[in-house]
């Protein structure tokens, strides 16, 4: 391909919002990465799906439905990185509106489940929306940030920013979903951080996260927590005073780490991890699935998975960091940061770090809504770099 | 250009960036660190905890050894299938109606059964096995079967159970076996579980360790939150198909039990049924030993009780083991070595011998006896039982032991002295534990003044007349009277050396321990001295006074005997009846008799008693009398029995095996 060639690819591309030869242009490595981990995803639930009930339907069965939402998620990738980004970013703020809605609506339409999050069912498939808001925090970010970029640096845009993701970030907390919303609070600092805020503001607002959260722990009677949020982060810190500790959340600790622990160094083999098939431990195939993972696999395998997050993530991060754009680079980073959250965070709970509450891990935890949110995300960092040559 | 103007980038963006990536990169590490604490430090933990989750521990209970008589053919305790009948809720089409036809042909609470089966599908666990009934009897069982076809799910699991087939015979020397208690569990685990049954008394329990043998154990896979159901085969060999919940589980391991060990006892099973026949409606004890070897050939304690209410399958089991327990007359111990009670002038023998051996008194030495004896500055005489027919007379040893003179033997206790009788008495075995094997035995008591002395400063009683000695307490001492008392076990013993040649024996039940004999304790000339003096106690001599064992008399025998009639309350208290069948039951004498059989195979020793029998020459000898009828003469060819044969085991180790 010559490069008179390629440059009038490049042109068209940009003019037309949409353009399915984009795919030719796609990062193939993060793609790699991203098929890797989705097919190690799939397995490791086909290795759950095991421990159901054997007479279970065929498509009800996780790793079924999985590869049902797997398809789902890469058609919704494609989607986006055809699409031209900053299309969307302009989009943003209708975004972000559609995402206010539909977490004030869900409370009064949807239903709970069991981990406490609403729902929303249409057409026999449930939805979370606190899932989608996440991905609508990132473009309005993205949007505000590069809008304002030369004044960021100044109080009132950078307190501005702070009660955009403040309000949906509360709206989520609402809701119940406590896991999403501690994963939406630092990929605020980080998309601020990256987009050129001073460093003081940043750390002012860190510091009174450190003064208030004590403050909230010693008075987590007060805060409008539901119960069982309240007794998981009682029983992370004690987690023999909990006077449920058989079946509670100090329950699911002991269980975890005994199975992640007697996975050992090369793990019992793939479907032989007997604190999952024989039902000790709680939530296998969603928010504890590393826990299921680091049984069979043991912990050549559970580094081998970390190996492949971080090149996945590390990928990412070069890919936003190479972005000529400052909206397009924010969009990336924004994205890549949401996963590497889930999977810090998640992995860290597995691991008996952090406190549990409801988060998956991504590429692997069964759920649909949250795959399709997660390759909305590796759609847009797709995006950002298949128009990056058009800067340079 | 058509697109959006660009913003250019803020100039520190791949700065920060790359920080990020940094921290990014850290914070990862931090968890493959975490993850090689988790499973490769502390890894070996875990897969410990993880196989403890998953796999549990289902006991394979040992049978329990067997005890037998004298040989084989004697099965005195063995164990037989129990079947519990259950229920498989999620095998019977129509729980209902299975009820229903159960409860046409068996007694069955149809209400429990309901709601236990409600309660199992509430639970999710319909493999549940319901139990309908324990321990069912075999017609119920032939019933069942006849209609299994109307039965579906409902089968029979079965567990040994303890059976003894003599019923009350030899009841208190078997023991009994119970539930263990929460206390020597706590002391037994893990080597016990929470549902093993122990013995309690007798040969079940000081046995007990071999007996029990070795459970087995079943390892197997279990799901969280579920019990294996444990079924039995055809033959009674436990296995596990299923949980409670219809999962598939695996055994993977199989350690199979060691079965109890087999004991052959000493017991002579018929000799011992008609010792207990001999006794009862009394309370009393026989013993009979081989005096040889110290072999219990029998030994009988009236009231009994039967081992096997405590397995039984009867719906009466909780009254009647509420009924023997709390019995006064305390049917379930063995009056032959846990009750003790004061000899009488049974203790003479033990006085003519030590006084012999000792040299006090010769053959030929003489006392007057004018029905009372005087201890100088005490006013109050002691009597001679002859007391109303003016007393012995000049009587020698032999005529002493045979006539039975109180005044003789307390002038041979006055001349030997506390001590020296005490020495005396535990050479022999009286006052100390023979060493039977069984648990509870007492040792019985023989004073003497430095225990006195020790037992009145332990009380802080400083005044002297608590802490002397008197002479007076020598002198009740002599007829076995006072503080002495000894187990009519122990009489057995000391009946023994005398017919053996002055040996001692440890008596023993457990064929296994074989006899310990000691040399003989005394001399030939003593032996034949207090031979003759008991002899001459059961020969019916003319004139009178005859030997006050005449009753136990058989012609064509040679017996020795000794009889004993020993006070339980003051003569202050019964001296004001006349008639002595007026005294009230509790306050007559303890009527004794020891004897032995010197010119037959095997010689045996018998001691009897009979409490409140009022005379051992009346009461006692006639009971002798009958077992040495029945044991050389009127003898049944039965199986088990120690006059006829060599027992078989014994000869088949001779033989080599």
């Amino acid at each position: 391909m010559s490069r008179i060639e390629r440059d009038l690819n490049l042109l068209e591309a940009h003019i037309h919002t949409f353009n399915y030869r984009n795919l030719r242009r796609l990062d193939w490595l993060l793609v790699g990465l991203t098929l890797a981990l989705s097919i190690a995803g799939l397995f490791t639930l086909y290795s759950a799906s095991q421990s159901a009930a054997v007479d279970a339907p065929f498509f009800s069965k996780y790793y079924v439905k999985q590869i049902l939402f797997c398809s789902l998620g890469i058609l919704m990738a494609m989607l986006i990185a055809c699409m031209d980004y900053r299309a969307l970013v302009s989009m943003a703020p209708f975004f972000y509106g559609l995402a206010v809605l539909l977490l004030i609506a869900v409370p009064l339409i949807g239903f709970t489940a069991m981990g406490g999050q609403h729902w929303l069912r249409a057409y026999g498939v449930g939805l979370q929306p606190s899932e989608f808001s996440k991905v609508a925090l990132i473009y309005t970010l993205a949007w505000y940030l590069s809008r304002y970029q030369e004044r960021i640096y100044k109080i009132g845009y950078f307190v501005g920013a702070l009660a955009i993701a403040g309000i949906l970030i509360l709206l989520i907390l609402i809701q119940g979903d406590l896991g999403t919303a501690i994963v939406a609070s630092p990929l605020v600092f980080v998309m601020l951080f990256a987009a050129g805020c001073r460093r003081r503001h940043i750390l002012a607002i860190v510091l009174a996260g450190c003064i208030i959260a004590p403050l909230g722990y010693f008075n987590l009677d007060r805060l409008p927590l539901k119960d069982h949020q309240r007794i998981r982060i009682v029983s992370f810190f004690h987690p023999e005073a909990d006077p449920n500790y058989a079946k509670e959340a100090g329950y699911q600790i002991i269980q975890t780490k005994i199975a992640v622990g007697s996975g050992q160094m090369w793990g019992k083999g793939f479907g032989k991890g007997t604190q999952t098939h024989m039902r000790f431990l709680p939530v296998y195939h969603t928010d504890f699935i590393f826990a299921l993972f680091a049984e069979e696999m043991g912990f050549v395998g559970g580094v081998i998975l970390i190996g492949l997050y971080t090149l996945f993530l590390l990928r990412g991060l070069s890919l936003a960091r190479d972005c000529p754009d400052l909206a397009g680079g924010l969009l990336a980073l924004g994205s890549i940061s949401v996963i590497a959250f889930h999977v810090l965070v998640n992995i860290a709970i597995t691991l008996n770090l952090l406190p549990v509450t409801g988060l998956p891990l991504p590429f692997l935890s069964y759920g649909g809504s949250f795959f399709v949110t997660t390759m909305m995300c590796v759609g847009t960092v797709l995006s950002v770099h298949v128009r990056k040559g058009f800067f340079s | 250009m058509t697109g959006t103007a660009q913003k250019k980038r803020y100039e520190g963006f791949e700065g920060r960036v790359t920080w990020l990536a940094f921290a990014l990169l850290l914070a990862l590490a931090g968890l493959c660190v975490r993850l090689w604490e988790l499973q490769v430090i502390e890894g070996a933990q875990y897969a410990d905890q993880a196989e403890n989750n998953r796999l549990m521990n289902e006991p394979l209970k040992s049978p329990r050894g067997i005890i037998y008589g004298r040989d084989e053919r004697v099965v005195l305790a063995d164990n037989r299938a129990a079947n519990d009948l259950v229920l498989v809720p999620a095998l019977c089409s129509d729980p209902q109606s299975v009820i229903e036809t159960l409860s046409q042909i068996i007694e069955v609470n149809k209400d429990a059964l309901l709601a236990d089966i409600a309660s199992a599908e509430k639970r999710k666990a319909p493999w549940e096995q319901i139990r309908v009934k324990q321990d069912i009897s075999r017609t119920e069982l032939t019933l069942v079967e006849e209609r299994s076809f109307a039965l579906p799910g409902v089968y029979t699991v079965a567990r040994p159970q303890r059976r003894y087939y003599y019923n009350q015979t030899a009841g208190q020397l078997l023991g009994f076996i119970n539930k263990i208690l929460p206390d020597e569990w706590e002391r037994l685990r893990p080597r016990y579980k929470i549902d093993d049954v122990t013995g309690r008394a007798g040969l079940e329990q000081q046995y007990q360790e071999v007996l029990k043998g070795t459970d087995g154990a079943m390892i197997v896979s279990r799901y969280n939150g579920s019990v294996p159901q444990l079924k039995t085969d055809e033959r009674g060999n436990p296995y596990v198909e299923t949980d409670s919940k219809g999962r598939a589980l695996e055994v993977e391991e199989r350690i199979e039990p060691v079965p109890g060990g087999s004991i052959f006892t000493t017991l002579d099973i018929g000799l011992q049924r008609e010792c207990e026949r001999l006794l009862s409606g009394m309370a009393g004890a026989a013993v009979v030993l081989n005096a040889e070897t110290g072999e219990v050939l029998a030994m009988a304690s009236s009231p009994g009780y039967d081992p096997s209410i405590y397995v039984t399958n009867s719906p009466d089991r909780d009254t009647l083991i509420r009924t023997t327990e709390g019995d006064p007359s305390k049917p379930s111990s063995s009056r032959a070595h846990e009750f003790h009670y004061p000899p009488g002038s049974v203790f003479k023998v033990l006085l003519a011998i030590a006084g012999l051996e000792e040299g006090v008194i010769n053959e030929h030495t003489t006392f007057g006896c004018s029905g009372k004896f005087y201890l100088p500055g005490v006013s109050r005489p002691w009597r001679c039982w002859r007391l109303r027919y003016g007393g012995h007379g000049g009587v020698g040893v032999v005529d002493a032991l045979a006539y039975s003179c109180d005044v003789y033997f307390y002038n041979v206790g006055l001349k030997l002295g506390p001590e020296r009788i005490k020495a005396w008495s535990s050479k022999l075995g009286l006052g100390v534990t023979t060493g039977i094997d069984l648990p509870r035995e007492v040792p019985g008591l023989i004073p003497d003044p430095e225990r006195k002395k020790r037992l009145a400063i332990e009380a802080k009683k400083t005044e002297p007349w608590y802490q002397k000695w008197y002479p007076g307490e020598t002198v009740n001492m002599s007829i076995g009277q006072g503080e002495v008392v000894t187990t009519p076990l122990q009489n057995a013993v000391l009946m023994a050396s005398v017919l053996n040649g002055g040996r001692r024996v440890r008596p023993y039940l457990n064929m296994e321990l074989g006899p310990q004999v000691t040399e003989p304790l005394f001399s030939e000339e003593t032996l034949r001295i207090v031979m003759e003096g008991m002899r001459k106690c059961v020969a019916r001599d003319k004139p009178a006074p005859t030997g006050t064992g005449k009753e136990a008399k058989i012609e064509g025998l040679d017996i020795l005997g000794k009889t004993g009639t020993a006070q339980v309350a003051g003569l202050q208290h019964v001296k004001h009846y006349s008639n002595e069948e007026d005294i009230p039951y509790e306050l007559r004498d303890h009527a004794l008799f020891v004897s032995g059989v010197t010119d037959r195979s095997p010689r045996i020793a018998v001691s009897v008693i009979v409490e409140h029998g009022l005379h051992g020459s009346s009461t006692a000898a006639p009971i002798a009398r009958q077992i040495y009828e029945y044991f050389y003469l009127k003898r049944p060819d039965e199986p088990g029995s120690a006059s006829v044969a060599q027992p078989l085991t014994i000869a088949r180790r001779e033989a080599g095996e």
